[in-house]
């Protein structure tokens, strides 16, 4: 792969992202500021990766795309019947490039063994929540562009700083396979806005809360994507979308029936 | 409520027209994509449209984030739609050894509680408004 050089800068030069000029369908305000805040976020370094190995992870989930090995492994009986490797990243370690390409392309075989591999790499269960907050931020933002046969986004600029390292004190393995927050534990703590204003944290929500920033990132574009969550639990409620509610649901379901997704 | 997993028939005005779509979206024919989502724009509307991309890109996201982490279905939804899930064979999929199986009890209760579950959902819909 060729060597991917950035440049850093403060504040990101030219237009705005996510301008949509010429797009043919009108983009709601609400949305475009969702994709704006998601692409500052994602060139802003996090809590484990710098932002410069932020957009590198963006920039592989693209590749993911047309990626011949994803292409051989999706077609193979098992997810690990094929060996080779994706092309070396000068940013990323292999096992992260591997993370980020089977769940870009492969997500419904996935297994506990995608976040062992990273571990066992010297990489932190926080770096593998991080990688997966990014690559849904990308492989969810590019599907909308792609639906609506809009041109993808370029790219940030990453901005310099190094990742905050900071964990959750109060996370734990209490579901899934990496650690997470319950609704209770982020009482009185740092985390405390995470789900504050929900009755309840579903396990899909508090899964990234080992990265606290992920969630809040995931929580605009779910309010851009789909709906505020005050608004998912009552059924009579579309969020004040043009959809009703029984179409969302309808293409909600068939998406995740595409996907094999059982959650 | 089959046509979730068949991708036609789904009983509702233009549902077919969107679940083309959503086919359309997840599949690598561009021509088909641009039939499926001017056929959409003209049903529901350019804002429909736009919704209904995002809800497919929405889910892109929640489905990775699911798979990525093993996370199971929480207990009351799991108990709720153990039926609904058995007649779809989603128990097929592999992600669903994630959520494990239900308890005999459990199951009964769901079904149950199912039949409870329309006068529900009305109910927290007109408290909500």
């Amino acid at each position: 792969m060729e060597q991917q050089v950035f440049a850093f800068a403060a504040e990101p030069a030219g237009p705005r992202p996510f301008a949509y000029s010429d797009s043919q369908w009108p983009m709601r305000a609400d949305l475009v500021e969702a994709h704006r805040s998601s692409w500052e976020s994602l060139r802003k370094p996090g809590t484990w990766w710098t932002g410069a190995e932020r957009v590198a992870i963006a920039a592989q989930v693209r590749a993911a795309a047309d990626c011949d090995v994803c292409r051989e492994r999706k077609a193979a009986l098992s997810p690990y019947a094929i060996a080779t490797g994706h092309p070396a990243d000068p940013l990323l370690p292999a096992a992260a490039v591997d993370a980020v390409h089977r769940i870009a392309s492969d997500p419904a075989r996935l297994s506990q063994k995608v976040v062992e591999d990273t571990i066992a790499a010297g990489l932190s269960d926080g770096h593998y929540v991080e990688l997966l907050s990014v690559v849904i931020m990308l492989a969810s933002i590019d599907r909308v562009h792609l639906a609506l046969g809009l041109e993808l986004e370029a790219l940030p600029i990453p901005d310099s700083g190094e990742p905050s390292q900071r964990r959750p004190e109060r996370a734990v393995v209490d579901a899934g396979w990496v650690p997470m927050l319950t609704l209770g534990k982020t009482k009185n703590s740092p985390e405390s806005d995470l789900f504050a204003d929900l009755p309840i944290a579903p396990n899909v929500i508090r899964a990234l809360s080992l990265v606290p920033n992920a969630v809040r990132e995931l929580r605009v574009l779910n309010a851009g994507h789909y709906m505020h969550e005050k608004d998912v639990g009552n059924p009579g409620s579309n969020g004040g979308r043009a959809l009703e509610r029984r179409y969302i649901e309808l293409v909600g379901a068939r998406t995740s029936a595409l996907n094999e997704c059982f959650y | 409520m089959r046509s979730v997993v068949d991708g036609k028939g789904a009983g509702i005005d233009g549902g077919d027209t969107l679940l083309a779509f959503v086919d359309a979206a997840k599949g690598q024919d561009a021509d088909e994509l641009a039939r499926a989502r001017n056929a959409v724009a003209e049903k529901f509307g350019p804002e429909a449209l736009v919704d209904a991309a995002c809800v497919i890109g929405n889910f892109e996201r929640m489905n990775r984030i699911a798979d990525g982490t093993g996370i199971p279905i929480e207990a009351p939804l799991a108990a709720l739609t153990s039926d609904i899930r058995e007649e779809l064979n989603l128990d097929s999929f592999e992600s669903s050894g994630n959520s494990g199986s239900l308890r005999a009890g459990a199951k009964l209760l769901g079904l149950v509680l199912r039949k409870l579950a329309p006068t529900l959902i009305k109910l927290r819909a007109r408290f909500a408004k």
